[in-house]
Protein backbone atom coordinates (compact mmCIF):
# COMPACT_ATOMS: atom_id res chain seq x y z
CA UNK A 1 0.00 0.00 0.00
CA UNK A 2 1.64 3.12 -1.24
CA UNK A 3 1.53 6.81 0.14
CA UNK A 4 -1.32 7.79 -2.03
CA UNK A 5 -3.95 5.15 -1.18
CA UNK A 6 -2.50 5.34 2.40
CA UNK A 7 -3.60 9.10 2.19
CA UNK A 8 -6.69 8.73 0.68
CA UNK A 9 -7.94 5.91 3.24
CA UNK A 10 -6.75 8.52 6.05
CA UNK A 11 -8.85 11.10 3.96
CA UNK A 12 -12.04 8.62 3.80
CA UNK A 13 -12.16 7.57 7.41
CA UNK A 14 -11.81 11.29 8.82
CA UNK A 15 -14.85 12.12 6.47
CA UNK A 16 -16.65 9.37 7.57
CA UNK A 17 -16.10 10.13 11.64
CA UNK A 18 -16.63 14.02 11.21
CA UNK A 19 -19.97 13.27 9.36
CA UNK A 20 -20.92 10.22 11.20
CA UNK A 21 -21.55 8.78 7.66
CA UNK A 22 -19.74 7.14 4.70
CA UNK A 23 -18.70 9.87 2.26
CA UNK A 24 -19.30 9.46 -1.40
CA UNK A 25 -16.47 9.01 -3.85
CA UNK A 26 -17.36 12.37 -4.99
CA UNK A 27 -17.46 13.86 -1.38
CA UNK A 28 -13.69 12.49 -1.05
CA UNK A 29 -12.90 13.78 -4.57
CA UNK A 30 -13.69 17.36 -3.46
CA UNK A 31 -11.62 17.27 -0.59
CA UNK A 32 -8.97 15.92 -2.10
CA UNK A 33 -9.00 17.39 -4.87
CA UNK A 34 -8.92 14.69 -7.41
CA UNK A 35 -11.69 13.37 -9.53
CA UNK A 36 -14.03 10.96 -8.44
CA UNK A 37 -12.83 8.44 -10.61
CA UNK A 38 -9.17 8.51 -9.09
CA UNK A 39 -11.24 7.56 -5.91
CA UNK A 40 -13.12 4.81 -7.11
CA UNK A 41 -9.65 3.57 -8.41
CA UNK A 42 -8.01 4.18 -4.83
CA UNK A 43 -11.04 2.75 -2.67
CA UNK A 44 -10.95 -0.79 -5.39
CA UNK A 45 -7.02 -0.61 -4.17
CA UNK A 46 -8.01 -0.50 -0.73
CA UNK A 47 -10.82 -3.42 -1.14
CA UNK A 48 -8.29 -5.84 -2.37
CA UNK A 49 -6.07 -4.93 0.07
CA UNK A 50 -8.92 -5.31 2.88
CA UNK A 51 -8.01 -1.81 4.16
CA UNK A 52 -11.94 -1.12 3.37
CA UNK A 53 -14.98 -2.96 1.54
CA UNK A 54 -16.92 -2.04 -1.03
CA UNK A 55 -20.27 -2.41 -2.40
CA UNK A 56 -20.05 -5.82 -4.84
CA UNK A 57 -22.39 -3.53 -7.55
CA UNK A 58 -21.31 -0.60 -7.23
CA UNK A 59 -18.07 1.51 -5.82
CA UNK A 60 -19.53 2.87 -2.50
CA UNK A 61 -18.29 1.90 0.57
CA UNK A 62 -19.52 -0.48 2.62
CA UNK A 63 -17.36 -0.87 5.28
CA UNK A 64 -14.93 1.65 6.61
CA UNK A 65 -14.29 -1.23 9.64
CA UNK A 66 -15.27 -1.25 12.49
CA UNK A 67 -17.49 1.37 11.05
CA UNK A 68 -20.82 0.24 8.85
CA UNK A 69 -21.84 2.19 5.94
CA UNK A 70 -25.05 0.52 5.93
CA UNK A 71 -27.50 0.31 8.85
CA UNK A 72 -26.74 -3.54 10.93
CA UNK A 73 -28.18 -5.12 13.68
CA UNK A 74 -25.11 -3.66 16.41
CA UNK A 75 -25.45 0.20 16.77
CA UNK A 76 -23.04 1.88 19.07
CA UNK A 77 -23.25 5.27 20.71
CA UNK A 78 -20.34 6.68 21.09
CA UNK A 79 -18.13 10.49 20.71
CA UNK A 80 -21.56 12.21 20.76
CA UNK A 81 -23.04 10.12 18.09
CA UNK A 82 -24.94 6.79 16.86
CA UNK A 83 -22.81 4.09 14.61
CA UNK A 84 -23.49 1.07 12.89
CA UNK A 85 -20.90 -1.63 13.15
CA UNK A 86 -20.62 -4.45 11.02
CA UNK A 87 -20.89 -7.27 14.09
CA UNK A 88 -20.15 -7.43 17.38
CA UNK A 89 -16.32 -7.26 17.41
CA UNK A 90 -16.40 -4.32 15.21
CA UNK A 91 -19.37 -3.04 17.71
CA UNK A 92 -16.93 -2.57 20.25
CA UNK A 93 -13.98 -1.44 17.94
CA UNK A 94 -15.72 1.35 17.25
CA UNK A 95 -15.16 2.13 20.79
CA UNK A 96 -11.41 1.35 20.28
CA UNK A 97 -10.77 3.92 17.29
CA UNK A 98 -12.77 6.52 18.45
CA UNK A 99 -11.36 5.81 21.52
CA UNK A 100 -14.24 6.78 23.78
CA UNK A 101 -16.43 5.03 26.03
CA UNK A 102 -20.08 3.84 24.57
CA UNK A 103 -23.18 2.07 24.65
CA UNK A 104 -23.83 -1.14 22.40
CA UNK A 105 -27.05 -1.87 21.66
CA UNK A 106 -28.38 -5.41 19.28
CA UNK A 107 -30.94 -8.24 20.16
CA UNK A 108 -29.82 -11.87 21.21
CA UNK A 109 -30.06 -13.54 17.28
CA UNK A 110 -31.58 -16.76 19.24
CA UNK A 111 -34.78 -15.17 21.19
CA UNK A 112 -34.19 -11.51 19.78
CA UNK A 113 -34.47 -10.19 23.34
CA UNK A 114 -32.79 -6.68 23.28
CA UNK A 115 -29.17 -6.74 24.82
CA UNK A 116 -27.11 -3.22 25.71
CA UNK A 117 -23.92 -2.93 27.06
CA UNK A 118 -21.77 -0.29 28.17
CA UNK A 119 -18.25 0.14 27.41
CA UNK A 120 -16.32 2.02 30.24
CA UNK A 121 -12.43 1.88 30.16
CA UNK A 122 -12.33 -0.76 27.61
CA UNK A 123 -14.84 -3.10 30.02
CA UNK A 124 -17.97 -3.91 29.18
CA UNK A 125 -20.74 -3.84 31.89
CA UNK A 126 -22.26 -7.12 31.17
CA UNK A 127 -19.55 -9.55 31.95
CA UNK A 128 -22.16 -12.63 31.43
CA UNK A 129 -22.56 -11.97 27.41
CA UNK A 130 -20.85 -14.35 25.29
CA UNK A 131 -19.65 -13.94 21.41
CA UNK A 132 -19.64 -16.69 18.77
CA UNK A 133 -17.81 -16.29 16.05
CA UNK A 134 -19.55 -18.80 13.07
CA UNK A 135 -16.49 -18.56 11.03
CA UNK A 136 -13.07 -19.53 11.18
CA UNK A 137 -10.34 -17.02 10.88
CA UNK A 138 -8.94 -18.65 7.54
CA UNK A 139 -12.38 -18.03 5.82
CA UNK A 140 -13.13 -14.63 7.42
CA UNK A 141 -12.34 -12.55 4.00
CA UNK A 142 -14.12 -15.42 1.41
CA UNK A 143 -17.07 -13.08 2.24
CA UNK A 144 -16.06 -10.47 4.73
CA UNK A 145 -20.14 -9.80 4.71
CA UNK A 146 -21.18 -13.08 5.56
CA UNK A 147 -18.47 -13.10 8.82
CA UNK B 1 -20.02 -12.64 15.03
CA UNK B 2 -22.62 -11.92 17.38
CA UNK B 3 -23.20 -11.23 20.96
CA UNK B 4 -25.36 -14.11 22.95
CA UNK B 5 -26.66 -14.52 26.21
CA UNK B 6 -25.24 -17.46 27.36
CA UNK B 7 -24.32 -20.74 25.74
CA UNK B 8 -27.95 -22.33 26.06
CA UNK B 9 -28.74 -19.73 23.05
CA UNK B 10 -25.66 -20.32 21.21
CA UNK B 11 -26.90 -23.53 20.77
CA UNK B 12 -30.14 -23.58 20.01
CA UNK B 13 -29.43 -20.47 17.51
CA UNK B 14 -26.96 -23.10 15.92
CA UNK B 15 -28.89 -25.64 15.34
CA UNK B 16 -27.85 -28.31 13.11
CA UNK B 17 -24.77 -25.78 12.16
CA UNK B 18 -21.23 -26.56 12.86
CA UNK B 19 -20.24 -24.61 16.24
CA UNK B 20 -17.17 -21.91 15.27
CA UNK B 21 -16.06 -20.47 18.69
CA UNK B 22 -17.27 -19.40 21.67
CA UNK B 23 -15.63 -16.62 23.87
CA UNK B 24 -16.41 -14.41 26.98
CA UNK B 25 -17.28 -10.99 26.12
CA UNK B 26 -14.24 -9.67 28.22
CA UNK B 27 -12.02 -11.30 25.55
CA UNK B 28 -14.01 -9.70 23.21
CA UNK B 29 -13.51 -6.41 24.06
CA UNK B 30 -9.92 -6.71 24.31
CA UNK B 31 -9.71 -8.21 20.86
CA UNK B 32 -11.18 -5.35 19.97
CA UNK B 33 -9.33 -2.73 21.24
CA UNK B 34 -6.20 -4.13 20.13
CA UNK B 35 -7.32 -4.62 16.84
CA UNK B 36 -9.10 -1.61 16.24
CA UNK B 37 -7.41 0.78 18.27
CA UNK B 38 -5.07 1.96 15.81
CA UNK B 39 -7.70 2.60 13.60
CA UNK B 40 -8.30 6.18 12.77
CA UNK B 41 -4.38 6.94 13.68
CA UNK B 42 -2.32 8.98 11.16
CA UNK B 43 0.52 6.72 11.17
CA UNK B 44 -1.69 3.75 10.91
CA UNK B 45 -0.33 1.13 8.29
CA UNK B 46 -1.65 -1.96 7.65
CA UNK B 47 -0.60 -5.19 9.83
CA UNK B 48 1.11 -7.79 8.34
CA UNK B 49 -0.60 -11.31 8.56
CA UNK B 50 1.28 -12.45 11.97
CA UNK B 51 1.39 -9.07 13.55
CA UNK B 52 -2.71 -10.23 13.54
CA UNK B 53 -2.09 -13.67 14.38
CA UNK B 54 -0.07 -12.26 17.17
CA UNK B 55 -2.70 -10.06 18.73
CA UNK B 56 -4.87 -13.70 18.86
CA UNK B 57 -2.47 -15.56 20.24
CA UNK B 58 -1.81 -13.07 23.23
CA UNK B 59 -5.19 -13.41 24.15
CA UNK B 60 -5.31 -17.09 24.09
CA UNK B 61 -7.17 -17.57 20.74
CA UNK B 62 -5.08 -19.99 19.47
CA UNK B 63 -6.26 -23.72 18.22
CA UNK B 64 -6.56 -24.25 14.22
CA UNK B 65 -9.97 -22.11 14.02
CA UNK B 66 -8.16 -18.65 14.68
CA UNK B 67 -5.31 -19.67 12.45
CA UNK B 68 -5.29 -16.64 9.90
CA UNK B 69 -4.47 -17.72 6.00
CA UNK B 70 -0.71 -17.11 5.41
CA UNK B 71 0.69 -17.16 8.90
CA UNK B 72 3.72 -17.69 9.42
CA UNK B 73 3.39 -17.98 12.99
CA UNK B 74 4.16 -21.14 14.87
CA UNK B 75 1.10 -22.11 17.35
CA UNK B 76 1.60 -21.34 20.67
CA UNK B 77 2.69 -24.52 22.44
CA UNK B 78 4.17 -25.49 19.17
CA UNK B 79 7.18 -24.12 19.25
CA UNK B 80 10.53 -26.08 18.41
CA UNK B 81 13.34 -26.24 21.33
Amino acid sequence: MDERDLALRRLTYRLFVDRGRAPTAGEVAAEAGSTTADVEAGWRRLHDAHALVLNPATAELRMANPFSAVPTAYRVQAGGRWWYANCAWDAFGVCAALRVDGRIETSCPDCGEPLAVDVRDQRPSDERLLFHCLVPAVQWWDDIVFT
Amino acid sequence: MNLFRSEEHVTRWLGEREPGATIPVTTLSRLAHEWWGDRLSPEWKPRTRDQNQAILDRLGLTGSFWRLPGSSLTPPGRERA
